[in-house]
C-alpha cells in the first residue's frame, strides 16, 4: 500500500499573549491508501488540529503535508470532513446542505440534485430531504454530515470525533454503517482518518491506531490492528488491545 | 481588550479626522439658509403627513441597510478594515444625531441649490443616522459569532466567494438584522420630530410630516391636536409591528443557530403570507436576481485580481505604489484637517462669545441630569427584566410593548410635561430629566431582557437546586450573568440620553421657551436667529469629546471587565 498522505515534521505553534503555546511538535506520519487510521489521545493533545492541518484548513507552523506525493498548499478538496458538532447550516434543508459542496464545484442543478439524493439514500435518510436540521435527531444530523462529506466523492474521509456527541446506541449503529460504506466498492472513499478520544471506537474501526501525547502533541506509538472484521467487542483480543492503548495514554 | 500605543494613536487620529470633518461641515452649514416653509397643523392633513413621514423613514431605512450590510461584513471579515471601521462606528454612534444637523443641511441643500429636494435629502440623511449604526453593529456581531465549524465545513466543501456570502454570511445576519431593524425604526420615529423641521441660523424649513406636525402643535400649545398626532403615530407603529415585524421575526427564527435561545412566538400571519402568490413571486424574483448576479461573477469585495497583480510586482515597484497611495491618503487627511482648522479659526476668532465660559458648567449640569435619569432607568428596568426575562410568556408581552413604547417620541409629550413644569419650582429640570429618561430607558431594558433570557436553564436549575431564592439567587446568578448586557445597554442608553438631551433641556411651548442650564440648551440657543456659529461648534465639539472620553475610559473598561469576569461560556 502506498502512502496517500505524508506529514513531514509538522509543528504547530499559536502565539498567545502570555507566550507561545506549542500544539504539535515534529509530527511525522503516513496515511496509507485504503486504510482506516484512528488518531487517539487525551483532550488537548492537538489531534483535531492535526486533522485540520491534513485537510489544509489551517496551515502548519513548520513542516510539509503531501497528498499523493505532491506538497499541499491550501485546502485539499480531495478530502471530505465530518464534524463533531455536525456543522450543518440551520437555514438549509437536508438536501441543500448536502448540495453545498457540489454547487461550489460548479455542477449544474440537475446533477447536484441527483448526486445529493444518491448520498442521502446511502446514509439512510431518504424521505427527509426537505427537513431542516433542527427537526432531526443527533444521529440523523450526523448522517447528513456524512452524506455531505461523501457527496463530493473525496478520496479521503476525515472525521473529527464524529460520534462523540451522540448517544451510545446511535453511535454503535453509525460505526457499523460507516464500515459498510467504506467497504462499498461503488463509493470512491477508501481511506478514512478518524480522530477520537474513545479507545473502543478506535479499536473497533481502525486498521491502525496512532496514539498522541499532549504538551506538546506528539506521536507516542503507532499500533496495527489485525483483528478480523466484523469485530467482536467482547473478545479477549479486543479487550487486550483496548487495555494496551489505554496504558499508552495514561 | 488591551490597548497598545499604536492603536491609541490610530484611534486618536481617526477621532481628530471625524471631528475635523464635522467642524468643516458645521461651519459651512451655518452660512447656508434654506427657504422658509409654513406647514399648517390641522387634523385633515394628518394622513398625508403620516404618509410622507413613513416614506422618508422607508427610504432612509433602505439606505441604512445598503450601508450597514457591507459595512458590517467588511468589519467582520477583514482584520485590517476592522481596526478602522469599528472605532469609526463607535464615534458615529456617539455623535448625537442632532449634531449632524447643520452639516447635513448645508451639504444637501447646497447640493440642490436650496430646493425642497435638498431639505428632503437632509431630513432623510438625519433619519438614516438614527438607524444605520445600530444595524451595522448588529451585522458585525452576527458575523463574528458564526461558529468556526461552519466556516471549516464550508471551506472543506470548497465553498468560497459569492456562494459563501449567499449561504453563510447573509443568512447568519438575518435574525440580528430583523431585530435591530425594529430598534432602528423605533429610533427613527423617536427623532422624527427633530428631523423634519430644520432650523439653521435665522430661518426654519419645515417638511410636511408627522414630526413637524407634532412639533408645531406642541409649540402652539394645542394639546388635543398633539394627542391626535401621537395616536396616529402609535397606530402606525402598532400596525407595522403586527403586519411586518412579527411575521419577519418569526421567519428569522429559521436563520438562528440552535444554541441561541429564542423568545419569538410563532406568527399566524407568516403562514398566511406564505400562501400569498405575491410573496412567493417576490421571493422567486429575488432569488433569480441573486442567481443572475452570481452568474455575472461580480466581485463585490476587493478586486482580487488587482491585489494579486500588485503583489506580483517587483518589491521596489510595490513599495513605490504603496508609498504613493499612503502619501495621497495622508495628503487628503491633512487637507481636511487644515481646512477644518482654518474654518475653526475663522469661526472661533476671539473674542469668544461670553456664553463659551458656560460650557463646562453646562456639561456638568447635563451630565448630572443624565446620571439621575440613568439611576431612575435602572431602578425600574432591572426588576422588570428579572421578572419578565425568566418568564417566556411575560417576555412575549413586555418585549413588543417596549418596542412600541420606545417608538413614541417623548418629545411630543412636551405640552403635558411642560404644563406640569411651569407650575412647580424646578419643574423644568424635572421635565428635562424625564425626557432624557425616555431616550435612555428602552435601550437598557432591551439589553437586560436579552441578557436575563440568555442565562442557561441549567444554571437557573442548579441555583434552585442549591436552595438559593430571592435576593441571594439574584446576587449569585442573575446579577453577574446580566452584567455584560447591563453595560452594553448602558452604553447605548447613555448614547440615546445624550441625543435626547438636546431636545430635553430647551422646551418651546405656546410661544414661550422653558429651558435649564445645560449643553443641550447652549446648542439649541446657538441655532436661534440670528445663529451663533462659534457657540454651535464649541458646544458640539465639547459634547462629543466628553462622550468619547466617557466611552473610552469608563464604559469600554467596564465592559471588558464584566465580559472577562462574567461571560458564560459553554
Amino acid at each position: 500500500m502506498p502512502a496517500i498522505i505524508e506529514l513531514e515534521h509538522i509543528t504547530k505553534i499559536y502565539p498567545r499573549p502570555e507566550g507561545e503555546s506549542q500544539i504539535l511538535a515534529d509530527v511525522s506520519l503516513e496515511v496509507m491508501d485504503g486504510e482506516v487510521l484512528a488518531v487517539v489521545g487525551p483532550s488537548g493533545c492537538g489531534k483535531s488540529t492535526l486533522l485540520r492541518i491534513i485537510h489544509g484548513l489551517i496551515p502548519p507552523s513548520a513542516g510539509v503535508v503531501r497528498f499523493a506525493g505532491r506538497a499541499q498548499d491550501g485546502i485539499n478538496l480531495s478530502c471530505g470532513m465530518v464534524f463533531q458538532s455536525f456543522a450543518l447550516l440551520p437555514w438549509l434543508t437536508v438536501e441543500q446542505n448536502v448540495m453545498v459542496g457540489l454547487e461550489a464545484r460548479g455542477l449544474d442543478d440537475e446533477t447536484c440534485r441527483k448526486r445529493a439524493m444518491k448520498y442521502i439514500d446511502k446514509v439512510g435518510l431518504d424521505g427527509n430531504e426537505e427537513a431542516y436540521p433542527r427537526e432531526l435527531s443527533g444521529g440523523m444530523k450526523q448522517r447528513v454530515g456524512l452524506a455531505r462529506a461523501l457527496a463530493v466523492e473525496p478520496k479521503v474521509l476525515l472525521m473529527d470525533e464524529p460520534f462523540s456527541a451522540l448517544d451510545a446506541l446511535t453511535s454503535i449503529n453509525l460505526r457499523e454503517e460507516l464500515i459498510d460504506l467504506w467497504g462499498d466498492p461503488a463509493l470512491p472513499v477508501d481511506t478514512i482518518v478518524i480522530v477520537t478520544h474513545l479507545i473502543e471506537e478506535a479499536v473497533e474501526l481502525a486498521d491502525r491506531i496512532v496514539v498522541l501525547a499532549s504538551n506538546p502533541g506528539r506521536i507516542v506509538e503507532s499500533i496495527k490492528v489485525e483483528l478480523p472484521r466484523p469485530r467482536e467487542r467482547k473478545s479477549p483480543e479486543f479487550s487486550a488491545l483496548v487495555d494496551r492503548v489505554f496504558s499508552l495514554i495514561v | 481588550m488591551k490597548f497598545s500605543f499604536t492603536q491609541a494613536a490610530r484611534y486618536t487620529a481617526l477621532v481628530l479626522l471625524v471631528l475635523a470633518g464635522a467642524v468643516l461641515l458645521v461651519a459651512g452649514g451655518v452660512r447656508y439658509l434654506p427657504a422658509r416653509g409654513e406647514m399648517p397643523a390641522e387634523v385633515r392633513h394628518l394622513p398625508v403627513y403620516a404618509a410622507w413621514s413613513f416614506l422618508r423613514m422607508l427610504i432612509a431605512y433602505f439606505f441604512a441597510l445598503a450601508f450597514s450590510i457591507p459595512y458590517g461584513f467588511l468589519a467582520a471579515t477583514n482584520k485590517r478594515a476592522e481596526k478602522v471601521l469599528l472605532p469609526l462606528l463607535d464615534i458615529l454612534q456617539s455623535v448625537p444625531v442632532l449634531g449632524f444637523f447643520p452639516a447635513a443641511v448645508f451639504f444637501f441643500v447646497s447640493l440642490t441649490h436650496g430646493s425642497r429636494l435638498g431639505v428632503e435629502m437632509a431630513s432623510i440623511f438625519l433619519i438614516f443616522t438614527s438607524q444605520a449604526w445600530n444595524i451595522a453593529f448588529g451585522c458585525y456581531e452576527a458575523l463574528t459569532t458564526i461558529p468556526q465549524d461552519s466556516f471549516d465545513a464550508l471551506a472543506s466543501q470548497g465553498v468560497h466567494g459569492w456562494q459563501r456570502f449567499r449561504i453563510l454570511y447573509l443568512p447568519a445576519c438575518v435574525p440580528k438584522l430583523v431585530y435591530n431593524s425594529i430598534l432602528s425604526w423605533a429610533g427613527g420615529w423617536y427623532f422624527l420630530i427633530a428631523c423634519e423641521i430644520i432650523s439653521i441660523g435665522p430661518t426654519e424649513a419645515a417638511l410636511p410630516g408627522l414630526g413637524s406636525f407634532l412639533k408645531r402643535a406642541a409649540a402652539e400649545g394645542r394639546v388635543g391636536l398633539t394627542l391626535t398626532g401621537i395616536a396616529v403615530l402609535i397606530a402606525i407603529v402598532v400596525a407595522m409591528h403586527l403586519f411586518i415585524w412579527r411575521p419577519l421575526e418569526s421567519w428569522s427564527e429559521k436563520f438562528r443557530y440552535e444554541f441561541a435561545a429564542s423568545t419569538v412566538a410563532p406568527s399566524r400571519l407568516l403562514v398566511f403570507y406564505r400562501e400569498l402568490r405575491l410573496v412567493a413571486y417576490i421571493g422567486r424574483t429575488a432569488r433569480r436576481l441573486a442567481a443572475y448576479v452570481a452568474r455575472q461573477k461580480i466581485r463585490l469585495f476587493p478586486p482580487r485580481q488587482v491585489i494579486a497583480d500588485l503583489e506580483a510586482l517587483p518589491p521596489l515597484w510595490r513599495r513605490i505604489v504603496g508609498r504613493t497611495i499612503g502619501i495621497l491618503a495622508s495628503a487628503c487627511a491633512l487637507y481636511i484637517l487644515v481646512r477644518a482648522g482654518m474654518a475653526l479659526v475663522v469661526v472661533l476668532r476671539p473674542p469668544w462669545p461670553h456664553q463659551a465660559w458656560m460650557i463646562p458648567a453646562a456639561l456638568g449640569a447635563s451630565f448630572l441630569r443624565l446620571l439621575v435619569a440613568y439611576i431612575l432607568a435602572l431602578a425600574w428596568t432591572i426588576p422588570v427584566a428579572v421578572w419578565a426575562g425568566n418568564r417566556p410568556r411575560a417576555m412575549r408581552i413586555v418585549g413588543p410593548f417596549a418596542q412600541i413604547a420606545s417608538s413614541v417620541p417623548a418629545t411630543s409629550l412636551f405640552p403635558l410635561i411642560v404644563m406640569f413644569a411651569i407650575h412647580h419650582r424646578g419643574g423644568t429640570n424635572i421635565a428635562a430629566v424625564l425626557l432624557v429618561l425616555t431616550g435612555m430607558q428602552w435601550y437598557i431594558l432591551f439589553n437586560l431582557l436579552a441578557g436575563v433570557h440568555a442565562i442557561p436553564g441549567d444554571l437557573k436549575e442548579a441555583t434552585r437546586s442549591l436552595g438559593l431564592t430571592g435576593w441571594r439567587a439574584f446576587k449569585t446568578l442573575t446579577l453577574p450573568a446580566m452584567l455584560p448586557s447591563l453595560i452594553t445597554g448602558s452604553i447605548t442608553g447613555w448614547g440615546g440620553g445624550w441625543n435626547a438631551l438636546i431636545l430635553s433641556e430647551y422646551l418651546p411651548y405656546a410661544g414661550k421657551v422653558y429651558s435649564v442650564l445645560g449643553i443641550g440648551t447652549l446648542l439649541q440657543e446657538a441655532t436661534v436667529p440670528p445663529g451663533n456659529q462659534a457657540m454651535m461648534v464649541l458646544s458640539l465639539v465639547a459634547m462629543v469629546v466628553v462622550i468619547l472620553l466617557l466611552n473610552r475610559f469608563f464604559w469600554r473598561r467596564m465592559y471588558n471587565w464584566a465580559a472577562d469576569l462574567y461571560k458564560i461560556e459553554y
